[in-house]
Formats: C-alpha cells, structure tokens, sequence
C-alpha cells in the first residue's frame, strides 16, 4: 500500500499547529461519539421476542430451593455434575384448538435440557451451535401433545454449564408453536445463520487476500488480514468440544482464537496505514500463543479458564490500540480512509466492551452478544475495500499496460520509418558521394578537355566540332544532375534542364515560353531513380533539339501540369514548337532524322512506364510525355 | 569600363572567356595563369571583378577567392566553372564569391553575366539553389550540415526564392508568388550568398579541410 501511504505523506508535510491539532483530535472524537451513540441505539433495539402472553418468568430453583425470577444468573461456573434444576409451571387453557404447543428457550449458557410433566423433550448440548456460549443461540421444542396436559403442567430445566461463563437462563416461553416459532426463527437467522454467512464471506475473502499476498510478498498487510479472517472462520465453524482429546483441546483453542485474530487485525492496521512495525508487536501474539500452547498441551478446561482471564483484555487491549494509532494518523493525515476504519474500530470496540460488561452482569440482562457479528462485519468491509482497491490498482495497470502497447506500437513505428529513413538517407548518402567522385573525375579530366575544344574550336572557326564539344558537355552536365537525390520531385531536375535548354536557346535566338499550369507542377514520386530521370530529361533535349534543328520554331512551349486520372495524378509534360511541323504517321514526308529521334523518345517514355503522344501539323509540332502514375523500376527484367 | 582580373591557367578557355569579356567594349581584361600572377596583380590595380578558376597550377582558386574577399570587399568574385556542380560554386561562394560563370557558356552569355553582377545581381542556377534548400532541410539536431553549409541564417522567405530557382520558376513566377517585385529577386539572392559565406579564415579552412572540399 506504499502508494496510499505516500500520497497522504506529502499532505503531512505542511506543519499543523497544537490549537489545529487539538480542533481536529476533537472533531474525530465528537464523529467516534456520534458513532458510539448509533451503536448505543442499536444495542437497545429489542431483540425478537413472542408475544408476551406466553412467557414464563417465574421459576423454584433447586438447589437451593428458592423461587427465582427469569432472566437468572447462576453464579456457578461449573455445574456439569449436579446441574441446578429450574421448576415452572404453565397452564393450557382448556378449549383452545388442537395445535402443537413448543417451548422456547430465547437464550441460555451453557446448555439446557428441558423436561415437560417429567418427560424429557429437549437437551440442548447435541446442538454444536447451541453449545458455543459465544453465541446467542435460541432453542425450541414441540411438546408431544401426549405429554400436554389441559390446565396445570410442570416444566423442568436443567442448566448445564462449563465455562468459561457462568451460568444464565433467560425468560421462557410455552405456548402455541406458531406463536413462538417466528421469533426463534428471527434469532436463529440473526445469531446463528448471520454469522455463519459472515464466515462464509470471510473465508472467501480469506482465500482471496492469501493468493494475494503470495503474489504480493512484499505488501504483508494482505498476509495479515488473511490471517486473521482464517482464524475468524475457523473460529466460526469448529463446533464445541466436550471431552478431552487433543481435538477437543485444538477446538477450544479455535474458539478462543480472537486475541490471535485481534493481534494479526492490528498488524494488519498498522501496515495498511504505512506505519513502521516495531518489534515488541510480537509481543501482542504473546497471549493468544500462551491460549494455544495450553489448548494443545491441557485440553478444552484450561482453555477456557485461561480465555476468560487474557482473552478479552488482549482483544480489548489490541482494539484500544487501532483506535489510538488510527487515531494518530488520522491527527496527520486526515483522509477519508482513515476515518471510515476509526469509526468501523470504534464500533467493534463498542461491541466488545458491551459483552464484556454483559458478561460480568453489569450491563445487560440478556447476555446476546454483538462483538463477533460486528467485528466480521468490519473485517468484511475492510477486505472489500482491499479488494476493490487492488481492482482499481488492476484497472490502473491494464490502462497502464494498454498505454504502453500503445507507446511501443507508436515507438515501434517510429523507428520502422527512421529505418526506411536511415536507408534512404545511405542511400542518398552513397549517391552523393559516388556523384561528388564522378564529378571530380569529369571536372578534372574530361570536362576541361570539353571546354578546351569549345574554346579551340571557336577561335578556329571549326563550329561542327565546337557544337559537338559542347553537347558533350551539355550530356556530362545532364547526367551528373540526374544522380542528385531530388527525392522524388521532378520538378528540381526541370529546374535544371530549363537553364541548360534556354542558354542552348539563346544561341539559337529562339524563345523559350516555360508554363507550370498547375501550381505544384508535378506529383512527387518517392520511387523516382536517377535512372528515369535521365531517361525523361534525354527525352525532352531530343524533343527541343529536334524543334532547334528540323522546325525553324521562333518560340519552344514547355508545359508542365498534373492531371487527375483514375489511378490518381499523373504528370504531364510537353514541349510545343510554333515551326513547320511533319507528319509523323506517315514516314515518306518525315524529315531524315526525325524519325530514329521519335523512335528513341518513344522508347525512353516506355522505359519509364510513361506514354509519349506527338501531333504535329502546319501550326508545328507538340511532344506530350505523360508520365505513369508509378514509375517502372528500371533494374527490373522487362516484360 | 569594368576592370575585370581573370584567373584561368587553361590557355583556351582564358582567350575565349577574355574574347566574350572585351567584345562588348565594356570591360578591361587582364588575363593570368596563375595564383602568383594574380595576387602580384591584385597588388598593383584593384578589379571590380574577380574571375577565377578553381584548380590553378600553383595553388587554389578559393584561396585567392578568400584573400581577395578580405581584402577587397568592393570586388565582386565569380567562379569559373566547368560544369556549374554544386561542390565547387558552394565552396566558392563559402570563401566570398556571389556568382559563377561556365565556361563553355555562350560569349553573350558571359559578358551579361558579368554585367548583371556589377549591377548587384547574382546569378544563380537551380541545381546550386536545389543543393542550398536541401541542406535546409537536413533537421538542426543533424547539425552541422553535412557540407559544412550553414543555412540557419537564412530567411524562410529567402528559402522560398530558392525552391522557386530549384523548380525552375522564373523570376517573375517567383516574385508573383511570393507578393515581391521582380527587381528584389536578384538581390535577394545576393544576400542568400552572403549569409552562406564562412566568417573567418580559420574556420573556413577548417571546414573546407573537413568537407574534403580543399585538397592539401
């Protein structure tokens, strides 16, 4: 629970002054009153009784021979020998209908065995439950309608007991069955079935919080608390002993197991609320061992003697204790928590200390004991919210977790793209520095020996050859720019060809009308190589060259847009010239070199996947190069 | 008349490049080989601009590119460049050139570049504005940049000119989109070349030496 704890502990760091201090310890004490007042008001509530017509409080016990009143106490501790005797007489009016008469014993320690007109009907210690004196089990027996007189009948009750308390009858009731039997009913599901259902609750608990803790050996509070639930439904289950086996003894030490229980409830406490655990707790195990140790060794009669003498204290001591140490840490840390297990402390305690003052005749008059019910109650409450908690813990995790599959996946794809991203970068990497080589080595070699032939040959007036020099270069250039990573846009590589071409224009005093009809130019392709780029560029050079050379053009349009198609957006470009034009189709008028030139544009166009239209009329010639949606992977064996 | 110091060991390509210069009738050209020759001329006469090559027998155009930076910041620097690549502009413009040249460009071509600089427009080629707008891109924990290119400094609308270049947009295109005037466009540039440019000499040969882009 180092969470719960922790939270509080920041809260605790702001100093609280003594008069602060003094207003809430009052305040908490005025809630515990509150509470004691609720309990006070439930302790009254009037048990379920029959109607008072059939109750018999008049009784000749012998020995000693005296008329007592019901309820009595009977200071014996002991009286299994020579049980007192409890003479009452009853009347069954004559003419009433024929119907079974019971008798009913609401509450009784130890035991009770129950004679109609001599006749014995009823023996209460065959009844386990009826035997637990912690317990206000009720009893009832039909009176064999043989047995019933009209007018005058005698009722005889022995009263066993055997500890560890003393002896105690309350009221009698004889009268009609279906007069008494809905309060024995209503007694038997309040003390006997309600406990039985709490126990039921607690081992299921028990089991739960166990798992827990061997899951979770480092939150021992879980531990604890199972261990104390354990003990209460062993407590709740073992029937009483009569003899004296080591059975017997191990029964009796069950029984008297609660200040084993109240000590785990405190160790428990004293970690759920973060608190250090001193080693001297040990000792609050000490007088629940001493219990145990004399069970096995000494059997159920020491056992009971030795209870009566620690057993409440401790239980009343360890109860005493939570409530203080709760107390305290609710002083520094106020929270809800701590105030709802202050009060469930305050009840139990109540509780406790209202059978202990029943016990030793001082309080009540009807020795119904409320402690076991109210304690299981608040174990109960406590092991649910520990529950609940560690299920929002759970929740918390699951949400946790799914963040976290969510938090990889992202991560994940993440460093998929850097991946892809790292590989183009190397691959870009190793283009450009191949380029950078390639460049070096032209630019230092073959590239010099260019420009010094352009030079030559213009000063000689060799033309032809400087024209052919300067093509050289011009090809050099172009394939040294299809290497650069333009990353898809062909666009940086038109960029680049328009100079070349407009300067190769210039020369030829023809107008280069340069258009991007849409304002992107052209769609980018991730998947475009220096491979097509070459291709597309040599394409489009063909296409003006052919203009410069063969059309006698004034002006050379290039076009450059996207067009939506049903595959998505294709580029299109296209170099128009306003000269002579030729007829394409048919190859008789076709110019000489034309017709390899539109052969091997046509074959750069397929290569990249693209489609290459050419018209051309009187009003001159238009070269449309649609580029494929995909560009064909050019390594690829072709089809 | 535009005193122009070009610095060009290929003999070729030195008389085609001062051919295209002096045939306008706009520039004075003097014409060298080498380092030696270039910085005793540096000492005698300050160009408006500096031509250089990179490889020179004698040692390396970005060093001269430096040293004329520092001590004529007036200069304008181009590179000469055979190819436009972007290693060899981008190290130039780092030691404090604001433009290029190629050197098989067409004669008009040159001299409009040179004339456009001096009227304080840089030019620019898409693949040098692809390559600065990559390195833009490279995310600051990666930091620094892969070619020693600081692009922290530049403004997210200079940015902007340079995917413009990088796409082949025109400047008219460019100033269009972006709510500027067409004139600013070139200057804009120019100031994108000088945030580029490394600040001291130790830390522009350090990172040089790192980037492989000076060979010892």
């Amino acid at each position: 629970m180092s969470t719960a704890a922790a939270e509080p502990e920041s809260r605790q760091a702001a100093p609280v002054g003594a008069p602060r201090l003094a207003l809430r310890l009052l305040l908490y004490l005025a809630l515990q009153a509150l509470v004691v007042v609720g309990c006070l008001g439930l302790a009254a509530l009037p048990t379920p009784e029959p109607p008072p017509r059939w109750q018999l409080t008049e009784a000749w016990l012998e020995p000693p021979g005296a008329a007592v009143s019901l309820p009595h106490h009977h200071s014996a501790r002991f009286t299994m020998a020579d049980p007192p005797r409890y003479g009452l007489a009853f009347d069954r009016p004559a003419g009433l209908p024929e119907e079974p008469w019971s008798v009913l014993l609401p509450r009784f320690t130890n035991g009770v065995a129950v004679a109609v007109n001599g006749v014995e009907i009823l023996d209460s210690r065959r009844n386990p439950a009826a035997n637990r004196p912690d317990r206000s089990s009720p009893e009832i027996a039909v009176i064999p309608s043989s047995l019933l007189r009209e007018g005058r009948n005698e009722l005889t009750v022995r009263l066993f007991v055997w500890g560890p308390l003393t002896g105690f009858l309350d009221r009698i009731h004889v009268g009609p069955d279906a007069m008494l039997r809905p309060a024995h009913d209503q007694r038997v599901l309040l003390f006997v079935t309600l406990p039985i259902v709490l126990a039921a609750w607690q081992s299921i608990l028990a089991v739960i919080l166990g798992m827990m803790w061997l899951m979770r050996r480092h939150e021992p509070e879980y531990g604890a608390l199972a261990a104390s639930m354990a003990l209460g439904v062993a407590q709740t289950f073992i029937s009483a002993p009569s003899g004296q086996s080591l059975y017997a003894g191990l029964n009796a030490v069950l029984i008297a197991s609660a200040p084993l229980e109240s000590a785990f409830a405190v160790v428990f406490l004293v970690l759920f609320l973060g608190l250090r655990l001193p080693r001297a707790a040990a000792l609050l195990f000490l007088p629940g061992l001493i219990i145990t140790v004399t069970g096995l060794l000494g059997g159920p009669g020491p056992v009971r003697i030795l209870y009566l003498l620690l057993g409440p204290f401790t239980v009343m001591f360890c109860l005493v204790l939570a409530a203080v140490l709760i107390a305290l840490v609710f002083l520094r840390r106020r929270d809800t928590i701590t105030l709802v297990l202050g009060s469930a402390v305050t009840v139990v305690l109540f509780f406790w200390a209202f059978d202990i003052l029943s016990i030793l005749d001082v309080a009540s008059d009807r020795r119904i004991f409320f402690s076991r019910i109210s304690y299981s109650a608040m174990v109960i409450a406590v092991g649910i919210g520990l529950t609940w908690r560690f299920a929002r813990a759970l929740n918390q995790v699951d949400s946790f977790a799914g963040s976290m599959v969510t938090l990889v996946r992202e991560a994940e794809d993440k460093l998929r793209a850097s991946l892809a991203r790292d590989e183009e970068r190397a691959r870009a990497i190793a283009l450009s520095s191949e380029r950078s080589r390639l460049m070096r080595d032209l630019h230092d070699g073959l590239g010099g020996q260019l420009v010094s032939i352009v030079a030559l040959s213009e000063r000689q007036q060799a033309a032809p050859i400087g024209e052919a020099a300067r093509a050289a270069l011009k090809d050099l250039r172009l394939v040294i720019d299809a290497m650069d990573d333009i990353g898809g846009d062909l666009m940086l590589a038109l960029g680049a060809w328009r100079e070349r071409i407009a300067a190769q224009l210039r020369a030829h005093s023809i107008a280069l009308a340069w258009r991007v009809l849409t304002p992107q130019g052209l769609p980018v392709h991730r998947e475009l190589r220096p491979g097509h780029v070459i291709q597309i560029l040599r394409l489009l050079d063909e296409a003006v060259t052919n203009a410069v050379k063969h059309a006698g053009a004034g002006t050379i349009t290039v076009e450059i847009e996207t067009v939506a198609a049903t595959d998505g957006d294709r580029g299109r470009i296209s170099v128009r010239d306003d000269g002579r034009g030729f007829d394409a189709e048919a190859g008789s008028a076709a110019p000489p070199l034309a017709g390899r030139g539109l052969a091997n544009m046509r074959q750069r166009a397929e290569r990249c996947g693209g489609q290459l239209a050419i018209v051309s009329g009187p009003e001159g010639t238009r070269v449309t190069l649609d580029l494929p949606s995909r560009f064909a992977d050019l390594d690829a064996p072709r089809v | 008349m535009i005193e122009v110091l070009l610095v060009e060991d290929d003999a070729p390509t030195r008389w085609r490049l001062q051919d295209a210069l002096g045939a306008t009738g706009e520039c004075a050209v003097t014409a060298v080989a080498t380092v030696t020759e270039a910085r005793t001329h540096l000492c005698e006469a300050v160009p408006r601009v500096l031509l250089t090559d990179l490889q020179l027998p004698d040692g390396h155009g970005l060093d001269l590119i430096r040293e004329t930076r520092q001590r004529h910041p007036e200069t304008e620097i181009m590179v000469i460049s055979i190819l436009g690549d972007e290693e060899s502009v981008i190290a130039a413009i780092r030691q404090g050139a604001t433009g290029y040249l190629l050197k098989d460009a067409f004669p008009t071509d040159i001299a409009a570049t040179v004339r456009d600089l001096v009227a304080g427009h840089s030019p620019i080629s898409a693949s040098i504005a692809r390559f600065i707008v990559r390195r833009t891109q490279v995310q600051p924990a990666a930091a620094p940049a892969p070619q020693g290119l600081n692009t922290a400094r530049l403004t997210p609308r200079e940015i902007d000119i340079l995917w413009g270049i990088a796409k082949g947009f025109s400047y008219a295109d460019i100033a269009g989109h972006l709510g500027l005037s067409r004139q600013t466009v070139p200057g804009h540039i120019k100031n994108i070349y000088r945030k580029l440019e490394v600040n001291t000499r130790g830390e522009a040969v350090f990172e040089a030496l790192q980037q492989g882009l000076i060979r010892l």
